[in-house]
């Protein structure tokens, strides 16, 4: 390829990387978080107020005493077949306080039989801080509303995707010669290159679905609304309706639909290999009913992010549309759930979702070493010993990159701790998470700004750590003070390990880091001069890691 | 003159532009094609009609990724503006045709 090609798309790669760089860590280290949603949501979930959850056998009894007691759920409920801590009951259903409209508040009631047989009631979701995490996925970690956080997130997007693009072209000449180059040693710049070079091309697919994913989830009404003007001459909902196959029942108040238990049993037969997970019914004003429910096949992708759909006849447990039906979808269906698959990492169970987190957290790294890269390609060099002072940008960018990422770290690990902490404490769980996060984001970047990146680096590790750490010493604690947080055992221990384990690892890190300011070269961001001595402010706003004692 | 032409991101702005609006025109376009004469025809399935909207991220990905091989930002915004008007031309003629 031509040099002057290689060159042009090396300085397209640099800028789009700096702009969209911090963000999208931000994207996948809280993405490779919510792999772990299923396992969060039982670490983090209370015990329930409801007695256990009523047997399958008896539920038709507590739909009937449900309704009797609570007609806001006529309008539909949902049947769990999986229940757990953070499921605790078997029925569910969903209230509108202020109408129901797109974006209108909403309410969680459960309900379930009391040890003398009456029927109880408890409002609330189990747990926040798994849905907080997955927006802070979604919205590259800003904290607007999503109608204004999405299209910035699309912005950030295409820049990825022009930053993939770039980047193959401008390692496209030294690749064969680069490939397999890992050189670990005294020249920083090359082995972050070789560092960046090798995730880069080895996770390319992944970056490549990801970017093309995140374009659609951001600008999705946008292109839908156009596509309807320009193509369909606005008749994209008739062309959807028309579609449709049947999958909604006329009711009659004499028959009862398929108990959920027999239901299950059908289910055997009709898609063989679905697991349920629930059974949502809707009841229209029509006096029709859907049934959708929402099942796992391990075996194939899954259109939502941990499930995939059917929509089922309740009479008879028939599959009325599988469209949207793990392993049934035509090949325009497949292709389309492709696209959330390779994005959810839903299509292989366990294995390919701990494959997803590695991705992900090598993806943050990606972004992390794009940002040094920057810092030392324009690295002023001293000659024989002499004082040079690095651009204001360079320690700009060095702040914020440490900042920013080891603040995602710390604030995602310390809300995650404070779950088990704030449902006794507090009254709004959820408000309290996004405070603890964004207060620690904050605070460790400006934090970076005051020490440099140096310094900042190995203090802001630590913290990390700490913070990191303190997700299994509250699972400790719980079990060793009464009264404080709680233990559900099963899936909710891969939190508190991996949690040990990371910990472990950004103290390891912070101790490397530690040794390294000390012996960089006095002309790199990354030196500090020995903690003891005060070294002189070397310009405004400019911290003191480039001076030297 | 054409051998002496070299590359330089110093026009990135004009072609970036040019990119970003004129390749999602014709993303726009090439997917409106696709919905009306692509296999399976305009009412094929609920399924064919997301994938059309699905086309738009790669088509545009591409065009505003690969626009800087365009040698200026004029020849950016003449190449893909008319692109834009054939595809937009084709498409309402097949829209024209098949209605």
């Amino acid at each position: 390829m031509r040099s002057d090609i290689v060159k042009m798309y090396k300085d397209v790669h640099s800028w789009v990387g700096i702009i969209a760089g911090l963000a999208l860590f931000i994207a996948f280290y809280a993405g490779s978080i919510t792999m772990f949603e299923e396992p969060l949501k039982r670490w983090a979930s209370p015990p329930s107020e409801l007695a256990p959850a009523v047997s399958l056998a008896e539920t038709p009894r507590l739909i009937e005493a449900t309704l009797a007691a609570h007609p806001d759920a006529k309008s539909g409920y949902t049947i769990h077949i999986e229940t757990g801590p953070e499921k605790p009951a078997r029925m569910s259903w969903t209230a509108w306080p202020e109408g129901r409209r797109r974006g209108a508040p909403t309410e969680t009631y459960s309900s379930g039989f009391a040890a003398d047989g009456s029927v109880e009631v408890v409002k609330g979701e189990t747990t926040e801080v798994a849905e907080f995490i997955d927006v802070l996925h979604q919205q590259v970690g800003l904290p607007f509303d999503h109608e204004i956080s999405m299209p910035i997130m699309g912005v950030i997007s295409l820049l990825y995707a022009i930053a993939i693009f770039s980047g193959v072209i401008a390692l496209w000449p030294s690749l064969v010669k680069d490939l397999f180059a890992l050189r670990l040693g005294k020249n920083l710049k090359r082995m972050w290159l070789d560092v960046h070079n090798v995730l880069g091309l080895f996770s390319l697919p992944f970056h490549v679905i990801m970017a093309l994913t995140a374009i659609v989830f951001a600008f999705h009404d946008y292109f839908y609304g156009l596509q309807n003007i320009v193509s369909y001459d606005g008749k994209i909902r008739d062309m959807f309706e028309a579609n449709e196959p049947l999958h909604h029942v006329e009711v009659d108040p004499n028959t009862p639909f398929l108990s959920p238990a027999d239901l299950i049993e059908r289910m055997k037969t009709n898609a063989p290999g679905f697991e349920l997970i629930e059974l949502a019914y809707t009841f229209n004003r029509d006096g029709t009913a859907e049934l959708l429910a929402r099942g796992v096949d391990e075996g194939y992708g899954h259109r939502g992010p941990t499930f995939g759909l059917a929509m089922l006849n309740p009479y008879t447990g028939e599959v009325m549309s599988a469209e949207y039906l793990p392993g049934r979808q035509n090949g325009w269906g497949a292709t389309v759930t492709g696209f959330f698959a390779l994005h959810f990492g839903n299509f292989g169970g366990a294995a390919v979702r701990w494959g997803y987190f590695f991705l992900g957290l090598a993806g943050a790294f990606l972004f992390y070493t794009g940002n040094l890269l920057w810092i030392e390609t324009r690295r002023k060099k001293s000659r024989q010993g002499a004082e040079v002072t690095q651009s204001r940008s360079s320690h700009v960018l060095g702040a914020l990159t440490v900042g920013v990422s080891l603040g995602c770290i710390a604030g995602i690990s310390l809300t995650v701790a404070s779950a088990k902490i704030l449902p006794g404490l507090v009254e709004n769980p959820a408000a309290w998470h996004s405070g603890v996060y964004y207060s620690v984001f904050v605070a460790s970047v400006v934090w970076a700004f005051i020490r440099g990146a140096a310094r900042g680096s190995v203090e802001l590790l630590i913290f990390a750590a700490v913070a990191t750490g303190l997700i299994p010493i509250v699972s400790i604690a719980s079990l060793v003070i009464p009264g404080l947080g709680w233990n559900h055992g099963g899936a909710g221990a891969i939190v508190d390990l991996t949690a040990a384990l990371g910990a472990g690892l950004m103290l390891f890190l912070a101790h490397k880091t530690s040794l390294r300011i000390k012996s960089a070269p006095i002309d790199s961001i990354w030196h500090a001069a020995g903690a003891s001595i005060e070294a002189p402010q070397v310009a405004p706003g400019v911290t003191t890691e480039s001076a030297h004692g | 003159m054409n051998e002496q032409f070299r590359y330089t991101s110093r026009d990135w702005f004009a072609k970036a532009t040019a990119g970003l609006i004129l390749g999602f025109g014709l993303a726009i376009a090439l997917t409106g094609l696709f919905a009306w004469i692509g296999p399976g025809g305009l009412m094929h399935s609920s399924a064919k009609t997301q994938l059309n909207m699905w086309l738009i991220s790669p088509i545009w990905a591409f065009i505003l990724s690969s626009c800087f091989l365009f040698r200026s930002g004029w020849r950016a915004w003449g190449w893909l503006g008319l692109a834009n008007i054939i595809a937009f031309g084709l498409l309402f003629a097949a829209k024209a045709a098949l209605a």
